[in-house]
């Protein structure tokens, strides 16, 4: 069958993908310390065409669209003011490191709580580490002094839920550990609304060129063939 | 779109006791959820899409409201983190900031939504509430005597609280228990106002509502994408 069938058909499907991600970024618009992320789309393997009397090339051609890579945009974000003594953010760049059943996890989410041991934990329990790599106490006012906490750049940072980031520890990180504030999430609702638009009629592309293949090989199936 | 609702909520819940005494604002916390690989037109793994946000606990914020001063002397409020001890009507031992205390007809003091001081103090006949002292250490003295102490503790995890309703909380295995705050002191004849910031909750309120309106977006362009993928065959 025409090639250009599949090809519109793949360019759909990653439209799709590009969707599940915007749909993502705007339920997380008020995540405090989310990182929006980019979907970056490539040509799948390209074919050589000859002609086939001559032999002479007549130019490349793509065989379809794939979704290769989804990355995060970690730009730090503009800080809100909370008031709560429990709540950091990093002004400047960095993590904080959390250490989760699956080992240690780094968060740029500083919403954090006491726990019943008067360890500073994360809203899902998970200890925070000092500069120390131990976990932080508490003091009897309810507060921790920001200087204490762990600032570390990473390396590679993959996104994996829970406002958890994995990635390599490189060393103390430039950006300043704040109490009483947190990071805004980093979704731009007005970016993500524009790109909707984009990849709807993408999408609606896809569409009507499935839809004019399909009308010219039915006339290649009716009226090539037929007598009168 | 489930999560925004809750925060909503939240928000709705701190407004309408904007008025109450010794009231706490909730504290709602957000999380994205797991990422999973992209299935089939995604060709790395670095193609990882997320599925969504959901909101986790905060527990409450413990932040000190503004005193206001009633004259009333079996006012008390706290000054400091902490709470004081009370006897719920059903016998659970609990934690209030709410210092409208009252004498009942058993001469006790008791809470505004009857539950007792704990431990209990009962005032002697004939002493009334204008002869009623009450100390910055808790002590309250009856017409110069010394008839008992309101106990003023505190928790290691105030967040972890459990809110059981009428401005009570009760300790979880989270909290940690009840222990002595020392640094807390009493003031007779005040009460602490609600901590709820109305400009806060305002622009929360706003915020969750377009937050929710674009999430709602989504699905709405989700649905057109279907109905154009429909619309291949036609």
């Amino acid at each position: 069958m025409d090639r250009g069938l599949y090809i519109a058909a793949s360019g759909m499907l990653a439209e799709q993908v590009r969707q599940d991600q915007i749909a993502n970024d705007l339920a997380n618009a008020t995540t405090a310390g989310y990182k929006a992320d980019r979907t970056a789309q490539a040509t799948f393997g390209q074919l050589l065409l000859n002609n086939s009397v001559t032999g002479a090339a007549v130019g490349s051609q793509s065989t379809a669209v794939q979704v290769t890579s989804v990355v995060t945009d970690f730009t730090p974000q503009p800080l809100k003011d909370t008031g709560e003594p429990l709540d950091f953010a990093i002004n400047g760049d960095g993590f904080f490191a959390v250490q989760t059943a699956a080992g240690t996890r780094y968060t740029r989410n500083g919403q954090f709580n006491a726990d019943a041991n008067g360890r500073l934990v994360t809203l899902t329990g998970d200890p925070v580490l000092g500069r120390n790599g131990r976990p932080l106490a508490v003091g009897a006012d309810g507060k921790v002094d920001p200087r204490a906490l762990n600032v570390v750049n990473l390396r590679d940072p993959r996104k994996q839920g829970d406002n958890l980031v994995a990635g390599t520890p490189a060393g103390q990180a430039t950006g300043q550990a704040r109490a009483g504030a947190l990071e805004g999430s980093g979704a731009d609702p007005t970016q993500a609304m524009v790109d909707m638009i984009a990849s709807t009629r993408a999408f609606e592309s896809g569409q009507k060129v499935i839809q004019t293949i399909d009308e010219t090989l039915g006339k290649a199936a009716t009226t090539v063939g037929s007598l009168n | 779109m489930a999560a925004q609702q809750q925060r909503l909520d939240g928000v709705a819940n701190d407004l309408a006791n904007a008025n109450t005494n010794g009231y706490k604002r909730v504290r709602v916390g957000f999380a994205d959820l797991l990422y999973e690989r992209g299935g089939r037109p995604t060709t790395s793994d670095a193609a990882q899409l997320g599925t969504g946000a959901r909101t986790i606990d905060g527990g409450r914020s413990f932040e000190q409201g503004n005193l206001r001063d009633t004259g009333v002397p079996t006012d008390v409020a706290l000054e400091g983190p902490g709470f004081i001890r009370i006897k719920l009507p059903d016998g659970r031992d609990a934690l209030t900031r709410d210092g409208d205390l009252q004498i009942d007809a058993n001469r006790r003091l008791v809470t505004s939504t009857g539950a007792t001081v704990s431990p209990t103090i009962t005032l002697p006949a004939g002493v009334d509430a204008s002869q009623l002292a009450i100390n910055r250490d808790g002590t309250v003295l009856a017409a110069g005597r010394a008839v008992g102490r309101i106990a003023i503790v505190n928790v290691r995890s105030p967040q972890s609280l459990q809110s059981v309703g009428d401005n009570a909380f009760v300790t979880t295995a989270r909290s940690g228990n009840a222990a002595a705050a020392p640094g807390t002191i009493l003031r007779q004849g005040a009460l602490e106002a609600s901590n709820t910031d109305m400009a806060q909750a305002m622009t929360d309120m706003i915020e969750v509502q377009r937050a929710y309106q674009m999430t709602s977006k989504a699905i709405q362009t989700a649905d057109q994408m279907m109905e154009i993928a429909n619309g291949v065959k036609r």
